[in-house]
């Protein structure tokens, strides 16, 4: 079976002032998706995620590398990528001047349907994404919710056999997101199709994909099933929210406690986080807890758990994405 | 990977869902119409009145002058706001959406034109019916009407493509709306729109010769009082065709590179 996507030696490069080096946002990126089920592409911002989805989708081309979509190399064979992907991109794709019928109908006839096809295909669509009370209403009178539910249905009016989500829940309130979890996981199971998701949400990473790569600095670092990724990190994790930032007095209080490996003190602002891998984390969090008090530590919440993605990505990474996701959570 | 059935649409089915978006867009938000249509009313009432003296200088009287002059401007005005429509889809994320679907990047710009075209055309019929109610007279009849429609249509996709691809190649509404009046009120003012060249200064006319606003103008000057075949007609058509198809071309790279630079 044909690869979804495969990928090799992607490198794009951006401007960034005059004066300045050229940001690159690939760095070489080379990777393969198999067909069906969700591939996800995690990172923070600025990570490339974004730049190959663009690459990938036709939308930009590469200064180097090569890449194929469902077959197709996408410098070469755009117009036929194009006719094989549907695409969800961070900004809306919807006109919100039109109703969701109207925006429906001129993507189904943009893409050469009949009107009458048109019209039976924007129905069936209205439907299926609980927009159909909302069909003759103008999209920009939409909640963000209701917009992105009619991103995906206009990616979709073509029977894609490739949908690319860019971000699809940076901005959405929780109800929202865990609404577009479900529809996303709905059509992995429903169609016979591939969903590449791009997300710096660990959670949305874990929950939705089959397939997870990360991403850092234009490169991929690591690919595999969540569980997979989970399960090459041996023991559990340990963590411990410190009240005040202070990396060397943690890991001197902490380098006699036995059985701790890949300690890790990461401060965010007047905060911080101790990481570390124990074969048998909750037999040592006593220890862990006596050796921050007797030093004079203040500490917050300690937790043992199996492995997250957040393990991995800190794992591999060097760093931890948690942090970053939920200030840019935040902000969004 | 197949897709079951892959549709394919005509260039001219593409171009006519676009001219469709763009059209209800306009119907549905008639304020911007409204606007470019009391602004050659303000035109006409102003310059009528501060131009009246030169009035005995013109045969026919400076309205039946003058009333041409506001149809091209009326078009060079409205034709230079068209590219903020492609801003705002660069800025919502429509226009990215569009480029990743096999619609053609001809369509997208011919499609948005040809509703600016006709957009225009409603403009300048209310313009010419304002002149005629206010006293001037259009010798040239319904023919001339037409021909000199059409003349303010070549002038239209001129600065329409002009407006669009600076929009496309800026991707900001201030630089566009900045490039925009740096051109069109010195192109208004170096131009026999308000002004017969034998009042302005040589430099002007000079300036005003080669000026596409000026042919325009001429040319639907002439049709309307029905002169067949004024001077140097030919040359003036041939110019604005040849510029609307170097604009038209310029404006179809601009989407192009806006596509490579993403």
């Amino acid at each position: 079976m044909t690869a979804a996507i495969e990928a090799e030696g992607l490198v794009k490069s951006y401007p960034a002032g005059r004066g300045a080096p050229r940001l690159r946002a690939l760095d070489g990126l080379g990777f393969e998706a198999a067909s069906g089920g969700v591939f996800a592409m995690l990172g923070p911002n600025g990570a490339g995620k974004s730049t190959t989805t663009r690459i990938l989708t036709t939308l930009s081309r590469a200064d180097a590398g090569t890449a194929r979509v469902g077959g197709f190399d996408v410098a070469r064979e755009a117009g036929r990528v194009r006719e094989l992907v549907g695409c969800v991109s961070q900004g809306t794709g919807v006109d919100p001047v039109l109703t969701a019928t109207e925006n429906l109908v001129m993507a189904a006839r943009l893409r050469g349907y009949s009107g009458v096809d048109a019209r039976r295909r924007a129905a069936a669509l209205l439907g299926e994404f609980d927009l159909a009370d909302a069909a003759a209403r103008r999209a920009g009178t939409f909640s963000g919710g209701m917009k992105r539910r009619l991103d995906v249905a206009v990616a979709l009016v073509h029977g894609p056999g490739i949908l690319f989500l860019d971000e699809p829940t940076t901005g959405l309130d929780p109800e929202s997101r865990t609404a577009m979890w479900a529809e996303i996981r709905r059509l992995a199971a429903e169609r016979t199709m591939t969903v590449v998701l791009t997300t710096h949400y660990l959670e949305e990473a874990d929950r939705l994909a089959d397939d997870v790569m990360i991403v850092d600095a234009g490169r991929r670092v690591v690919q595999g099933s969540p569980e997979r990724l989970k399960a090459t990190l041996a023991g559990d994790s340990l963590s411990v929210e410190l009240l005040e930032p202070r990396a060397d007095a943690v890991r001197a209080a902490i380098a006699r406690v036995p059985g701790l490996e890949a300690v890790a003190v990461e401060s965010r602002g007047t905060t911080g986080r101790l990481t570390a891998r124990a074969a048998d984390a909750p037999a040592v969090v006593g220890a862990t807890i006596a050796a921050l008090e007797a030093a004079g530590i203040p500490f917050g919440s300690v937790s043992a758990a199996r492995p997250s993605l957040d393990d991995v990505y800190l794992h591999y990474v060097g760093r931890s994405l948690t942090a970053d996701s939920t200030e840019e959570g935040a902000a969004a | 990977m197949s897709v079951a059935t892959v549709h394919r649409a005509s260039w001219l089915a593409q171009t006519a869902q676009v001219f469709a978006r763009w059209a209800r867009g306009t119907i549905r938000q008639p304020w911007g119409l409204g606007m470019g249509l009391i602004q050659p009313l303000v035109w006409i009432l102003l310059f009528g009145q501060v131009f009246r003296s030169i009035g005995d200088a013109i045969p026919g009287g400076y309205l039946a002058f003058l009333v041409p002059g506001v149809l091209m401007m009326t078009v060079l005005y409205t034709g230079a706001w068209a590219g903020t429509g492609f801003i705002d889809d660069i800025a919502s994320g429509v226009l990215d959406q569009q480029l990743t679907s096999p619609i053609r990047r001809s369509a997208l710009v011919v499609g948005q034109l040809l509703q600016q075209l006709a957009l225009m055309l409603v403009q300048g019929v209310i313009v010419l019916a304002i002149g005629l109610a206010g006293g001037a007279r259009f010798d040239g009849g319904p023919l001339g009407v037409l021909a000199a429609l059409g003349a303010s249509l070549l002038l239209a996709t001129l600065f329409c493509c002009f407006s669009t691809a600076i929009a496309l190649l800026t991707r900001n509404q201030i630089a566009l709306i900045s490039i925009s009046q740096l051109i069109v009120l010195p192109a208004t003012f170096l131009s026999t729109a308000m002004m017969p060249t034998a009042l302005q200064p040589d430099w002007v006319a000079a300036v005003a010769a080669w000026n596409p606003l000026s042919w325009a103008v001429d040319l639907g000057r002439a049709a309307l009082a029905g002169d067949p075949a004024p001077d140097g007609w030919g040359a003036q058509l041939a110019g604005l065709a040849i510029a609307d198809a170097v604009l038209l071309l310029l404006a179809e790279r601009a989407l192009a590179a806006y596509n490579r630079s993403r």
